[in-house]
């Protein structure tokens, strides 16, 4: 997705997991994915640089569609799809 | 449905290093629902005693640096290996077992002496069955 596309999305549930380092932001995403239903979607927030190739990675395995990232000041937004 | 893979964790180590990185991998497994079966061995199973849990008095790599491997933990806001134990646990199938010999070596006779945790109390045969069918297998 372009960075427009991620922008423009309306989001279903945001986790923000700025505050932990890893292993925390996937630890987050996990437990957030639960409660959000097939097909929408959701963003997390993270400080923690190894989260950007861990929820792609996690989603690939989850079947989960990540949709991209957005890059902040001083964190990342990721985006997925609950598949 | 797929079936999860499994992981088996022989925790020999029972210092506030080792078991913080091993709650980092169940961690990262638990994301997988992985089904994970954890053997606490020797060292490991004085952290498992009641009362020890909270113990952070070694560190096997590097013992003199305590003071800044407990500051790093709380700058960075890193959980308890308590706390990374009972996420796993609350995210995926964790059994947590205490090798007998090892409990007896800290006064654990029975399951009541080791922290809610800990699943059930078994012999060496047990892991190293669990060992060959894993599709991951650690020892830390």
């Amino acid at each position: 997705m372009t960075t427009e596309e991620l922008q423009a999305l309306t989001v279903n549930k945001s986790v923000d997991a700025r505050g932990t380092a890893c292993p925390g932001p996937l630890l987050a995403a996990k437990k957030a994915i639960g409660e959000i239903n097939s097909g929408d979607i959701m963003e997390i927030l993270s400080a923690d640089e190894g989260t950007k190739r861990d929820i792609p990675k996690w989603c690939q395995k989850k079947k989960h569609e990540f949709l991209g990232i957005l890059e902040e000041d001083s964190y990342t937004k990721l985006y997925l799809k609950k598949g | 449905m797929e079936e999860n893979k499994k992981m088996c964790m022989a925790l020999f180590s029972g210092s506030i290093d080792k078991l913080t990185g091993a709650g980092v991998v169940l961690s990262g497994a638990a994301a997988d629902d992985m089904d994970i079966e954890v053997y606490v061995l020797l060292m490991g199973a004085r952290a498992f005693i009641k009362g020890n849990e909270n113990k952070m008095d070694g560190l096997s790599e590097y013992p003199e640096l305590i003071d800044e491997f407990q500051a790093s933990l709380k700058r960075l806001n890193v959980s308890t290996w308590v706390e990374f134990f009972t996420m796993a646990k609350e995210l995926t199938n964790v059994k947590i077992k205490i090798c007998g010999l090892a409990g007896k070596m800290w006064g654990g006779e029975k399951l009541e002496d080791f922290i809610g945790l800990a699943d059930d109390i078994v012999g060496i045969g047990e892991y190293i069955t669990a060992a060959q069918e894993a599709d991951v297998h650690l020892f830390i």
